[in-house]
């Protein structure tokens, strides 16, 4: 335990729920916009993750990979919401259930 | 002083990517966009090529995150042949779109992230530029803004890229939080040094983790049913990036993440990954043969083709590595050239159903007798170079299985060669359709030549690695033996 005074196990199990809500929210909810914040959920619990480790094992490199990956977050929400939009104007849905074109 | 000699390559496609849109300022023929961005590629291949002659030296960035060895020279040269002939193509495919030259800077920049995955030595390097591949190819699957398909397809690819990096990173995240470190290098010190692990379920699940994550990127069978959708709607040009670059990056992933990082402990996955080639290479012929859209039935073979390469990881041998790595080398050429195929006759508006292939022979010779070597070559038909790859590749678990605890991998050398025999069934029935069949027009083809030229270079280096395979052999043993070796 560090200074913190909080145990790792605890950063732990919260980023392990967070990953699960937003799991579950990309397999349950049927909106687009949705699912994608739910992605976001995911990679949050990543990086939860990483700093977490990060402080415990002494060890800057986890922060700096958070920094990357929160970068990275911002970049696929921007483009998701273009690629989004631009369903939203040709369809007038984001309803993942109505995208049945393609299938086999 | 920072030492950029390694990065150079990766640095010259950049620039140029980033001086396309400008340039598209000046211009709006597609040819010079297509012609700037080749000259970027190329001069890109030249400098590696300049590494590739002095590997002596180690060329390293920034604190060893990037290393260029043998085993990236080959990838980083297998991805700029990908974006050459993709960015020849669709010179031509894309004329009449908008945004054109943002079309060419993302495929440089997808190249540039498969380049970064091929010579990182880190996991967090890999899944950075995993990402900028993905990024890229998201937006580059959705090019066609009007066109409802790929709007479609590009959410699609989105919502599962999404997942997938969202599980890569957390099982990053464990893994760095296990062993202290996310070089691979440093994850094999730490797992050959700590067996048995304090907490091995935790390893575990960040393994489980990030085959899921990669798993999607290769399509493997549970992760594959976004491939064929993506494959349909993209355009086509894209489609064959898809399919001959960004996919194998996703096996340089798994290789290096299974292969040098996970070697230590290479008996808990064995059998699992084993078992995932062969339900996937089974599951993507089975389906490919009731496919009636030659993408869709590309794609599924794309998929069987997988199964195949991933057969690589369970043997875990260096003939076997070399045999993934031919596959992959041959592969990006045949599943290349045959989406390029697919991609000429649209633009003389052959559609994209098995059926409208039917005559083909008569109306275009070249492009039949193209499409022909490419699908005997995936079926591995001598003396194509698809044989030699399968035949390395097949040959590598049977050499393994001698070894005392490796006798199951007889079976996978023997799914793998029941498949491939499934496999001519479909492939053959389009060559059937493009041969004996008549079609309804007979009228001779006019295409377009740079997509012609595309086609030919796939066609040439398919023929030519048939024909002379022992250099290509050598060369990828080498390779597997630095992958080995070095780390």
């Amino acid at each position: 335990m560090d200074a913190t005074g909080i145990p790792l196990n605890w950063f732990l199990i919260l980023s392990a729920c967070l990953f699960v809500i937003g799991l579950a929210g990309v397999l349950i909810k049927r909106n687009a916009i949705v699912v994608l914040m739910s992605i976001e959920l995911m990679l949050n619990a990543a990086n939860i993750n990483l700093v977490a480790f990060s402080v415990y094992n002494n060890d800057p490199t986890g922060q700096v990979l958070a920094l990357f990956s929160i970068g990275l977050a911002a970049a696929e929400v921007a483009i998701g919401l273009a690629i989004l939009l631009n369903l939203n104007r040709l369809r007038d849905t984001v309803d993942l259930n109505d995208l049945t074109i393609l299938r086999w | 002083m920072v030492e950029f000699t390694a990065i150079v390559p990766e640095i010259i496609l950049v620039l140029f990517a980033m001086a396309l849109p400008a340039l598209g300022y000046a211009t709006k023929n597609s040819k010079i966009l297509a012609g700037f961005g080749l000259a970027g590629v190329v001069l890109s291949a030249v400098f590696t090529f300049m590494m590739a002659n002095d590997l002596s030296v180690a060329y390293e960035f920034g604190n060893g995150l990037i290393r260029v060895d043998q085993f990236a020279i080959l990838f980083m040269f297998i991805f700029l042949a990908v974006a050459g002939y993709v960015i020849l193509a669709s010179a031509v495919y894309v004329k009449d779109d908008k945004h054109q030259p943002e079309f060419f800077s993302l495929i440089m920049l997808a190249t540039v992230g498969m380049m970064i995955v091929a010579s990182s030595t880190d996991l967090f390097a890999l899944f950075l530029g995993i990402e900028l591949t993905s990024l890229a190819s998201y937006v580059l699957v959705g090019f066609r803004k009007k066109d409802v398909k790929g709007a479609e397809a590009a959410t699609k690819y989105f919502i599962i890229g999404g997942l997938s990096s969202g599980f890569s990173l957390f099982g990053i995240s464990l893994v760095y939080g296990i062993t202290h470190t996310t070089s691979f290098a440093g994850i094999n010190t730490y797992l050959s040094w700590s067996v048995p692990l304090a907490n091995p379920e935790l390893l575990w699940l960040a393994m489980i983790m990030v085959v899921v994550g990669f798993g999607f990127k290769i399509s493997m069978v549970p992760f594959h049913m976004w491939a064929p959708d993506v494959y349909e709607g993209a355009p086509t040009t894209i489609t064959a990036m898809l399919a001959a670059g960004s996919k194998k990056m996703g096996f340089v992933a798994m290789f290096k993440f299974f292969l040098i990082g996970l070697i230590a402990i290479k008996a808990d996955w064995q059998l699992l990954v084993g078992i995932m080639a062969i339900v996937t290479m089974t599951w993507g012929n089975i389906v490919a043969i009731q496919q009636t859209n030659i993408k869709r039935m590309l794609a599924y073979s794309s998929i069987a083709q997988a199964g195949y390469i991933l057969m690589a990881i369970p043997v875990a041998t260096e003939y076997a590595l070399a045999g993934g790595l031919f596959q992959i080398l041959t592969h990006a050429f045949m599943k290349g050239g045959a989406f390029l195929i697919v991609a000429t006759l649209a633009t003389v508006a052959i559609g994209e159903t098995i059926k409208d292939y039917k005559g083909l022979a008569k109306r275009s010779p070249f492009m039949a007798f193209a499409m022909m070597i490419f699908l005997l070559s995936l079926a591995g038909i001598p003396p194509l170079a698809g044989f030699w790859s399968k035949f390395v590749l097949f040959s590598a678990p049977i050499d393994a299985a001698a070894t005392a605890g490796a006798e199951w991998m007889t079976w996978l050398a023997l799914a793998a060669i029941i498949n491939s025999a499934i496999s001519l069934f479909y492939y053959v029935r389009v060559i059937k359709y493009m041969y004996v069949d008549e079609g309804e027009c007979k009228d001779k083809l006019k295409l377009p030549w740079s997509m012609v030229a595309a086609v030919a270079i796939c066609l040439v280096a398919v023929i030519g690695i048939g024909l002379w395979p022992d250099p290509f052999i050598e060369y990828l043993k080498q390779a597997a033996h630095s992958f080995f070796v070095l780390y």
